[in-house]
């Protein structure tokens, strides 16, 4: 518990201070464990113009247990599925506790940039950025328009 | 007698192939039967007790430490990561140093930093570097980040045994040093039995007994495809089961038959179960009746009416006691085959393929809880009546093991009956289907592959159910007999008792050889059984008929 407060305290202040230009979080209230953060489509993906929001929820035994990360904006990714759950290893296997929100963040968005069709959450959203690449980026730009433009 | 003991002098053999060429040689001289056939043949499997498992590990780790000349920790990451395949070790160890030591994260010490203080990269607190610890990349991490690292790898499992250094991008391995300073008592527990179980769960020739509350392993010593079952009956708690899939001992049938007919099992049994829930109706008087003896052969108290309950046909027209023929393992395609036209035909066909699987189904199911019956049989004989039998008898107990190998050997071929109907339910598949969508029926060939089958069968049955009768229902009159003799002060039986005995012996041995045959046969599948089956069974059928 305590451990956490200081890591949050920490990263907060990571946040504010480093060069994350495109990503950004927070407390949602009063709740330490509940976080609410955004992310910048990346220029240059089919994603750039939208802002992502996604909910981070911390297990009482984090660090050592990875945060709960997913979208709340609807994206079309084939690791990410409708409900806004992220195919990530480093939320899952390879979290180390040495690891932090602004790191995780950052991997989510690279991850925006450069997808892994190789590890598929939505089967066919990889089958389509593979055959038809063209397509699926039209497709992604258009929900990217559709739910993440205010 | 314990297997540690026995590795202690030297000697490789197994308990229970000691065992069984003691009595061997016991019965020979005791009642002048021969069974100078004693098995030789190196034994499948063998049971390796704690303490033996130990050794084992032991000796392991000792060949490579002695051999690489590095730590007993060390020795155990390349043994795990090599399944504990000593030989393999050594040679990855001298062929791909540098890659093998990268895969368990042995790594070369990093310098040690100057500086007296550190930032711990979990908690970013700042910490006097005596007070920090690492692994040797040096990473430093404050002891309670340690102990929460530590502790939660070890709650999520045998994993933790390769855990690394809490930075991201590093790959060292974490020493058991660390481990055991930082992890609290009950997860360091949990940590060292991870160590131990490791030695079989990571152990390609070792499974562990699926016995409730059994510490016993079990290793193979024969080489097996990846697929192929093997039966394996602990000594140490009797459970039996199959090497590969860890399921009830299942030959002749194979794995992949096992799993499937337990799929069929769960989801048809919502048909079936009600129509075959426990009881059955008395075939005359229609009272139901509740199977409570091991034996298929069934008398209704009510109207005396005798049947098998397997059919429900009089039991006149089984056995050959009577002239008749034990039959009720074959399943009558034919009796369907008619002249139908087509739609009726489509309709039957759903109709009669589940009537097909509850035959089958019902059969499998019957032996399965005769076999149960028999267990709960077994273990009230052996806790009640030896000691009384033995005190009428003036026969030490010892003298009285032939009565618990009957029960032994109905309980295995129970097991082994009960799987033959799963193995005709998938091996006559085709047959019976085509039998019945179609007028012509069958080649010859195919009917005889299935006369084989089937009248193998009934041969393993018939002897297990005399078997059965002799050992539950005889017994029970020598025991009765035996207790008025001795209530009206006359000599005792002895001589029907001695008969008994030798009967009994008898039968067992004829039952195994039967069931042995079975099961090789079966195994073979059928291109083989023609031509096996012409030979065997003459000289089987001689031996049961000289030995009744």
């Amino acid at each position: 518990m305590l451990c956490l407060f200081a890591c949050a305290i920490q990263e907060l202040v990571d946040i504010s201070l480093g060069p994350l230009s495109n990503c950004s979080a927070g407390p949602k209230g009063d709740n330490v464990y509940e976080w609410v953060a955004t992310i910048l489509g990346p220029a240059g993906s089919p994603y750039a113009g939208g802002i992502f929001f996604l909910d981070i929820v911390f297990p009482h035994d984090y660090p050592f247990k990875p945060p709960k990360v997913s979208f709340c904006t609807r994206i079309y990714h084939c690791n990410i599925n409708s409900s806004g759950q992220i195919c990530l290893d480093v939320l899952k296997d390879q979290w180390s506790p040495a690891l932090t929100v602004s790191k995780v963040l950052l991997s989510i968005s690279s991850l925006l940039t450069a997808c892994n069709p190789g590890d598929p959450l939505v089967g066919s959203i990889a089958q389509q950025y593979l055959e038809a690449r063209e397509e699926h980026d039209k497709t992604a730009a258009e929900w990217t328009r559709r739910y993440a433009q205010a | 007698m314990s297997d540690s003991e026995e590795y202690a002098s030297g000697s490789l053999m197994e308990d229970e192939e000691e065992e069984e060429q003691e009595s061997a040689s016991d019965q020979e001289k005791d009642f002048g039967l021969d069974n100078s056939v004693t098995v030789s043949k190196k034994p499948a499997y063998r049971i390796l007790k704690g303490e033996t498992l130990e050794e084992r590990r032991k000796q392991a780790l000792e060949e490579v430490t002695g051999v690489l000349g590095i730590t007993e920790e060390d020795a155990a990451r390349l043994l795990r990561r090599f399944k504990w395949d000593v030989t393999r070790v050594h040679e990855e160890w001298f062929s791909n140093y540098d890659a093998v030591r990268a895969s368990v994260g042995l790594q070369d010490e990093a310098p040690v930093p100057s500086t007296s203080q550190a930032t711990c990269m979990i908690c970013f607190e700042s910490y006097p570097t005596d007070q920090m610890y690492s692994a040797s990349c040096r990473h430093l991490f404050c002891h309670d980040c340690w102990q929460g690292y530590t502790s939660t790898a070890i709650a999520d499992g045998p994993a933790c045994l390769d855990l690394r250094c809490p930075d991201p991008k590093c790959t060292a391995c974490v020493p058991t040093s660390i481990i055991k300073r930082t992890a609290p008592p009950e997860a360091l527990a949990k940590y060292q039995s991870f160590c131990v179980r490791s030695f079989v769960e990571d152990n390609r020739s070792l499974v562990w007994c699926v016995g409730r509350g059994c510490e016993c392993a079990v290793e193979c010593c024969v080489d097996r495809t990846a697929d192929e079952a093997l039966d394996v009956i602990c000594s140490s708690c009797g459970a039996t089961f199959c090497f590969n899939c860890k399921e009830e001992a299942h030959r002749p049938v194979s794995c992949e038959w096992v799993r499937k007919w337990a799929i069929k099992n769960s989801a048809e049994s919502e048909n079936v179960h009600w129509i075959i829930a426990n009881t059955k109706p008395c075939p005359r008087c229609s009272r139901p009746i509740e199977k409570n003896q091991g034996c298929m052969h069934m008398t209704c108290s009510q109207c005396r009416f005798e049947f098998c309950w397997l059919c429900q046909g009089d039991w006149k027209e089984h056995g050959d006691r009577t002239g008749g023929f034990f039959n009720c393992n074959r399943y009558d395609a034919a009796k369907r085959k008619g002249d139908y036209d087509e739609e009726t035909r489509k309709r039957d066909n759903a109709k009669q393929s589940l009537e097909r699987y509850m035959h089958y189904f019902e059969r499998w199911d019957a032996h399965q809880k005769a076999r149960n019956k028999a267990k709960a049989d077994q273990a009230r004989i052996s806790a009640d009546w030896l000691e009384r039998l033995s005190e009428q008898t003036k026969t030490p107990s010892s003298q009285l093991k032939f009565i618990m190998d009957a029960w032994s050997q109905i309980i295995e071929c129970r097991r082994v009956l009960s799987w033959t109907y799963t193995y005709g339910y998938y091996a006559l598949e085709d047959m019976d289907h085509k039998a019945s969508s179609t007028k012509e029926g069958n080649s010859s060939a195919e009917e005889n592959q299935r006369f084989f089958f089937e009248f193998l069968q009934a041969d393993a049955e018939r002897s297990l159910e005399r078997l059965h009768e002799a050992a539950e229902v005889q017994l029970k009159k020598v025991m009765e007999n035996n207790s008025t003799a001795q209530g009206n002060g006359a000599p005792l039986d002895l001589d029907s008792f001695m008969a008994f005995r030798t009967h009994l012996i008898g039968l067992t041995d004829v039952t195994r050889g039967y069931f042995e045959k079975l099961v090789r046969q079966l195994e073979k599948g059928f291109e083989d059984l023609e031509r096996d089956f012409g030979g065997g069974s003459a000289e089987e059928a001689a031996l049961i008929e000289t030995t009744l």
